[in-house]
């Protein structure tokens, strides 16, 4: 039967639906990856990985979307929608972000299951990993607008997402109190930190406080995604 | 066809409008009104501006000087002003992966239709398009002509005020043209204002009432049709088909030819009022295999584009 969609919102869940080798790929990727990582591997390392993994999850996928829309001539026909730009660029990313979210899903019950007692951190984990999934997707977005293809937005986006992850201290624990500080200001290192904290490992972060980051730049990042619609969507 | 609408209020009105884009393309210094029923044909050949000019009055680009107003309003994003226009560009521009109805379906809603009378509207204009029975096909595996078909269906389901058109009779047959002439008619007599960017000679002198011709970017001439067509009166087009290149500059010194161009191996000459074709032929005199085909008939608006710049539009209708 054919689903209509009518919303945007609907439209991008339709489509994804729709693409059924897609939606098999990005539905099993997450977890072969995860499944290793979660069952095996060293918190630490693990954390790493999963923090990089759903980082990278966030910015390429909308990135890439929106670069071959913009060759299309699709984001031509989206500026002329009876729809605000900042509108348009929040629920387009959201949508993006929940597929996203989705996608990394199985990989997040995996670990409640695989380390049950450490239930107080799964409220961060969630709000942090949608924070990093909205975020990526916002920077996968702005990439797309320097970019003429796709394999160009995974440069731009991995050109600042490294050295962001490094600061986040997803790499190597941070010890400089000036490090420490940058680290609280990027939103990897909440998500990096529920995940040791989920994986039984040694966070530096309560549960409350990782929680509070993670909900401070998820609300972040929806207010930047509509500050930039305009500029994303509408400029040249 | 309305004989005169410059005095009718305008649903579109832009002045000293300006897009530029870095290496010098773009539209430069236009102003334009659009009154309600009007149908303003743009015409011009390859880069002269044509869907620039549109995707600014479309919303779908800012102007870098000049203003636009759309129903009164200069603010191209307002939804309320985005609602009353309905826009084909030049592109297709679908979501590959969904069906035609799917598409169709999503703008009909993003254009505030409710779901009922999306249904009934969309029912009707695919079986219009002659898209009713792919309506359950990936756009991607559509033909062009039939992604077009579908562009038309979209712009078209919300009863736009304000009807924007880039090329609309592109890669349609001859009877998907003839009705879309019929409903571009049928919607300027109820009010609609319809601008169409164009090359096909064809189609402007059937519906439009104004044509606005650019040329690199700036409007060189703007008049009703019949006015414009009144200053090629008396006078002929010939078109030569040649085996060999021939000396352009020779015809056109003659006091007989008024524009000469070339387009692929058929000269296109403009001939100046009671000038015999004949004339043209004797300068080919002793060449007589050079010329394989010779046709003349009646000029057009794209012979007067001819005669204004020396540049040929291409040929979409002979």
């Amino acid at each position: 039967m054919m689903v209509l969609a009518g919303t945007i919102w609907q439209r991008e869940l339709v489509e994804f639906a729709q693409r059924r080798r897609a939606l098999i790929i990005k539905l099993a990727f997450p977890l072969l990856v995860g499944i290793p990582l979660v069952t095996a591997a060293p918190p630490f390392y693990a954390a790493l990985s999963l923090t990089m993994l759903i980082a990278i999850i966030g910015t390429v996928g909308a990135g890439a979307v929106l670069t071959r829309e913009r060759h299309s001539g699709l984001t031509l026909r989206y500026r002329t929608l009876p729809v605000t730009p900042g509108r348009l660029l929040i629920e387009r990313l959201s949508t993006s972000a929940s597929i996203d979210l989705l996608q990394v899903t199985p990989v997040l019950v995996l670990i409640a299951l695989r380390h049950p007692s450490r239930f107080e951190w799964w409220p961060a984990l969630l709000l942090s990993t949608a924070a990093v999934l909205l975020l990526g997707n916002l920077m996968g977005a702005v990439a797309s607008k320097l970019s003429d293809s796709p394999g160009e937005v995974m440069l731009y986006v991995f050109i600042p997402l490294l050295p962001l992850l490094y600061l986040s201290g997803v790499f190597t624990p941070l010890s400089q109190p000036v490090l420490l500080v940058i680290s609280r200001l990027l939103p990897f290192s909440y998500l990096h930190e529920s995940l040791l904290g989920a994986l039984s490992g040694q966070p530096n972060l309560l549960p409350w406080e990782t929680l509070l980051g993670g909900f401070g730049f998820l609300v972040g990042a929806a207010g930047l995604t509509g500050r930039l619609g305009r500029r994303v969507t509408e400029s040249d | 066809m309305k004989a005169n609408t410059a005095s009718e209020p305008s649903l579109l009105a832009a002045t000293g409008l300006t897009r530029s884009y870095r290496g010098g393309k773009g539209v430069f210094d236009i102003s334009l009104k659009l009154a309600a029923g009007e149908v303003l044909g743009l015409m011009g050949p390859n880069g002269s501006g044509k869907s620039t000019l549109l995707r600014v009055l479309a919303t779908a680009a800012t102007p870098t000087a000049g203003q636009v107003s759309w129903f009164g309003n200069t603010n191209p994003r307002l939804p309320s002003v985005r609602r009353r226009l309905g826009v084909m560009l030049d592109q297709a521009a679908h979501f590959d992966k969904m069906t035609g109805y799917q598409n169709a379906w999503f703008f009909a809603r993003q254009f505030g239709l409710a779901g009922e009378l999306a249904r009934d509207r969309l029912d009707e204009l695919f079986r219009w398009a002659g898209l009713w029975e792919a309506r359950d096909q990936l756009v991607g595996e559509y033909s062009l002509g039939m992604q077009r078909k579908l562009n038309l269906v979209e712009a078209l389901v919300h009863r736009p005020s304000i009807l924007l058109l880039d090329e609309p009779t592109l890669a349609l047959d001859y009877r998907a043209e003839l009705d879309l002439i019929e409903r571009l008619q049928l919607l300027s007599l109820t009010g609609t204002a319809v601008l169409l960017a164009t090359n096909d000679v064809h189609l402007a002198e059937r519906i439009c009432d104004r044509v606005i011709f650019l040329h690199q970017g700036r409007a060189i001439r703007e008049g009703h049709v019949p006015e414009l067509l009144t200053e090629l009166a008396g006078s002929k087009e010939v078109q030569l088909q040649m085996n060999s290149p021939i000396p352009l500059d020779t015809l056109r010194s003659l006091p007989a030819v008024e524009a000469a161009n070339v387009d692929g191996d058929t000269v296109h000459i403009v001939l100046a009022r009671g000038a015999n074709p004949a004339q043209v032929l004797a300068v080919l005199n002793g060449t007589a295999d050079l010329v394989s085909n010779m046709r003349v008939r009646r000029p057009n608006l794209g012979d007067l584009f001819l005669k204004l710049t020396g540049e040929a539009l291409p040929v979409t209708h002979g």
